[in-house]
């Protein structure tokens, strides 16, 4: 929330509430949903999401709840984002350009964003970022090389999400962020680390207002995580009007942004828990964008009047942990052999009504460094899973049991399929329903001998998957998966900025883990984006989630 | 001294009289008293012919579950993913589901486990729930201990159904795992309740009668006139609501399924059916979840209406001002 809310609430206010007239109504009257002569003078520069729920908490270090990730992608900036390029397959659509570019600093293709220049050690030892000058937070305090050093202290002081991205930067003291003069902020590292420059762009690595965190602090809580949950200290291109959880939250678009005032300057970002009726508000033209919708009902909008609906590859990854520290999966040839029963060409087409491919690896197949090449489970082979669980003694088979989430609704039919299926070789599998609010549990626990897991890697590098799903000592390897050749690779690979070599040592991981198996590998669903027709400017991310600033009216 | 010889509470013919003694003639007695008993309940059925769907859904449903696995066309927890969301045809009588299983089938089935869990959980709720409200009734008035004892147990039953019935069962399931047997001990648990009041408050008036005081005053144990007098003298208030019971127990089960506390996937049950195909309704499959909540209707309509006929002819009142009206039609007709 700004210093000037008082001058520009009226105004606010005004479209909060005819947007919000506009979506109660759609909800009562669905068949009948209009946005009125009223609203649609605001039309133009107002936008209303229906999404599953509202942010929880607004700060960064510790909230990875859905609604948050808009809340941080409009509230706040990083230092620099990947160029965007038009999408191949959709050409209304734009996506970050992560391809690997050998003749560019870092191999990566950047653009400024709060800083407008900046110089990177070939080797990986340190970076160098020139601030942009001018840059004024939503408190009215202008960006320093203070704000970026006080930062990146913040995530090495609380440890928690801002943490693993120091660690995995090779940040372990304050020191070795440094303010050179107002401006210029430098980044040293002990040792080479590849993703120095790759990690800043990604969401969780916003820059906070300093100024105003500070002056919020007390001794008893000095990096201002109260404040942080209900407010926001950025320099994004949105500040916060409202937020009432379970509800909606507003945002209103800043006119001192020092890349222009967004085309959507207000944003009604809805609670609407159910995604039946998300598409029906999207449908009546209640809301512009419909989020997580179900593959059926991402079908059924095709054919919807001024709806638009654009479907592409992704970085979601679905896939079943097989525990490799449960009997019977401490044998490969039983998770070999657990994946050749999985029926994945029938689970993409009955359940994901073919909005989704194959798992063909254990990274986004869209990264670059990705090699399919060690997919070897296409096609459902049951004789084979016979045969390798013959091979490991289960010739007559075995129980064991599936968790699954009760708050995803793909989860259930899937693993309903991969029963039918695993019946045929003899394994009975019992279908485990967990509570959404205890799957995470469940999953962190790694007490289930097969349990399901939805991940995305934020940083398009095969190096920080690897290093995520398989080093023995990761926190979300929950597959208890361990090679210590593939721990020696990972390792290696993240102390070294040679990439033709990091890429050649990923592409050894990959060949271990697809041949080991800790995972059933599931599919790669597509991501998909509902929306008005007239409403242009989407653009694709990695970290899988929408910015408000992208958007604007066709009209 | 048995019900027999008190008469009966609720003032019936006392059925061993009638059925006493052997020989041709008592056989043809036998019979003329079932033909009797036949044209009488012929002559309900004609009076009240609501009560008649009652038991012919009771009956159908029943046999479902029994014939389920001669009648139904395709194992109902087989998935086939070549066949998901196929609308109702002659080879999917009424479609599939989003897996592609046969929801005829599985419909058929579905009474396995939604009238066992029901049954049981009746049943153990009727036999726990009346033996400790004939307990607590029959010492209610006695002073000391006993009537304190009583006095516990009334307001616990008082505090266990402050609680939303259907929250409590979610708790209920959510502590003891999500499995068959726990359902049925939280349908039989939320039940207790109900049967210890109706069986309480029958007691309470039965105790006061000549027979069970002479009783007392022969010394039998209290025991033993709990359960040989005062019980069998109770029990047609328990009756009448076993069958309505059943039927809430069936909705009941089928809501814990709906909101996932209830049946393991992909048990074939009414609630869960339900509850995976709804999101199909607004992609235009409604086959999924409108076929079983379909069944799920019928059935807990079928148990209300054999749950109102038992309320009748268990009421000598009720009983009476019926075979009055059924006089009075015969003789119009006449």
């Amino acid at each position: 929330m700004s210093k000037d809310n008082s001058q520009t609430f009226k105004i606010s206010r005004r479209t909060i509430l005819k947007s919000g007239a506009a979506v109660a109504g759609a909800a009562l009257a669905p068949g009948a949903l209009s946005l009125g002569q009223a609203q649609a003078q605001d039309r133009a520069n107002t936008m209303v999401v229906a999404a599953p729920a509202t942010p929880q908490s607004l700060d960064s270090e510790f909230d990875v709840s859905l609604g948050t990730f808009e809340a941080v992608a409009c509230l706040y900036d990083s230092l620099v984002e990947f160029e965007k390029k038009p999408d191949a397959g959709v050409p209304t659509a734009s996506r970050e350009d992560i391809t690997d570019y050998p003749d560019k600093p870092g191999r990566v293709n950047m653009v400024g964003k709060l800083a407008e220049s900046w110089e990177i050690d070939p080797d990986g030892t340190w970076a160098r970022f020139h601030l942009r000058k001018g840059v004024k937070s939503n408190w009215g305090n202008e960006l320093t090389a203070e704000d970026v050093v006080w930062t990146w202290h913040r995530k090495l002081a609380l440890g928690a999400i801002g943490g693993f991205f120091a660690n995995t930067i090779s940040l372990k003291r304050p020191e070795q962020i440094t303010a050179e003069g107002s401006h210029t902020v430098t980044f040293k590292l002990d040792h080479p680390n590849p993703l120095l420059l790759k990690l800043q762009p990604n969401l969780y690595n916003p820059i906070y207002d300093s100024k105003k965190l500070k002056e919020v602090a007390t001794d008893d809580d000095p990096w201002s995580k109260s404040f942080l949950e209900n407010n926001s200290a950025g320099h994004g291109p949105y500040e916060l009007a409202s937020l009432v959880r379970g509800q909606q939250a507003v945002y209103k678009g800043r006119a001192d942004y020092y890349g222009g005032k967004p085309k959507m300057e207000n944003v009604i970002f809805k609670e609407v828990p159910t995604s039946a009726n998300r598409v029906q508000l999207l449908q009546g033209g209640a809301v512009d964008i419909a989020q997580y919708l179900q593959p059926l009902e991402i079908i059924q909008l095709r054919s919807a009047a001024n709806v638009a609906v654009e479907t592409i590859p992704a970085t979601f990854m679905i896939w079943i942990e097989l525990n490799a520290k449960i009997e019977p999966f401490d044998s490969i040839d039983v998770r070999r052999a657990m994946n050749f029963a999985f029926p994945q060409e029938q689970i993409i087409k009955a359940v994901f009504q073919g909005l989704a491919s194959p798992l063909t690896a254990c990274m986004p197949d869209i990264y670059p460094g990705y090699n399919g090449d060690y997919w070897e489970y296409g096609k459902q082979d049951l004789e084979h899973a016979r045969e390798l669980l013959k091979g490991a003694g289960l010739g007559d088979g075995f129980t064991t049991s599936l968790a699954y989430n009760a708050g995803d609704p793909v989860q259930e039919p899937t693993a309903i399929l991969y029963q039918s299926a695993l019946k045929e070789i003899g394994v009975n599998l019992e279908l485990k329903k967990v509570p959404a609010a205890t799957f995470y549990n469940n999953v962190t626990e790694r007490k289930q001998p097969m349990i399901f897991y939805v991940d995305s890697p934020w940083c398009p590098d095969p190096g920080y998957s690897m290093n995520l799903y398989f080093h023995s000592k990761s926190f979300i390897n929950y597959s208890n998966y361990e090679n210590a050749r593939v721990d020696e690779l990972i390792d290696a690979a993240a102390k070294t900025a040679d990439q033709t070599a990091r890429l050649e040592m990923m592409d050894e991981v990959q060949k271990h883990v697809m041949r080991e198996a800790p995972w059933v590998f599931g599919v790669f669903p597509n991501y998909t984006m509902a929306r008005s027709k007239d409403l242009m400017g989407w653009t694709y991310y990695t970290s899988n989630n929408m910015r408000f600033q992208d958007f604007y009216r066709a009209s | 001294m048995t019900n027999s010889q008190g008469g009966g509470a609720n003032g019936s013919t006392p059925r061993r009289d009638i059925l006493a003694g052997s020989g041709p003639r008592a056989d043809e007695r036998r019979i003329d008293v079932y033909l009797s008993r036949l044209r009488y309940l012929l002559d309900v059925l004609r009076a009240r012919p609501l009560f008649a769907v009652g038991y012919v859904i009771v009956a159908t449903v029943i046999l479902m579950a029994v014939f389920a696995p001669l009648i139904a066309p395709y194992p109902p927890e087989t998935a086939n993913p070549d066949d998901f969301l196929q609308s109702p045809s002659w080879r999917h009588l009424l479609g599939t589901d989003a897996t592609g299983m046969d929801i005829f089938s599985r419909i058929l089935y579905a009474p396995r486990i939604d009238l066992t869990i029901a049954i049981a959980g009746t049943a153990i709720s009727a036999v726990v729930g009346s033996l400790i409200g004939a307990t607590v009734g029959y010492y209610q008035e006695v002073g000391g201990v006993p009537s304190f004892f009583s006095g516990f147990v009334m307001r616990s039953a008082d505090v266990l159904q402050a609680f939303p019935v259907f929250v409590f069962a979610i708790a209920l399931v959510a502590i003891f795992g999500q499995s068959l047997q726990s359902i049925i001990a939280a349908i039989a648990f939320l039940n207790i309740p109900i049967y210890l009041r109706l069986m309480r408050s029958q007691v309470m008036s039965i105790r006061r009668m000549r027979f069970v005081e002479a009783s007392y005053v022969a010394g039998t144990p209290d025991r033993y006139i709990i359960l040989r007098h005062v019980i069998p003298n109770s029990m047609a208030p328990v009756l009448a609501q076993l069958s309505v019971n059943i039927g809430w127990s069936v909705l009941l089960t089928a809501g814990l399924s709906f909101v996932g506390a209830g049946v393991v996937a992909p048990t074939p049950e009414w609630g869960s059916m339900i509850a995976s195909g709804f999101q199909n309704i607004i992609t235009g499959q409604w086959w999924p979840s409108v076929f079983p909540g379909i069944a799920l209707a019928i059935t807990v309509f079928g148990f209300a209406l054999v749950g109102a006929s038992v309320e009748v002819l268990a009421d000598p009142a009720r009983r009476r001002a019926m075979a009055g009206s059924m006089r009075e039609r015969r003789v119009k007709e006449a």
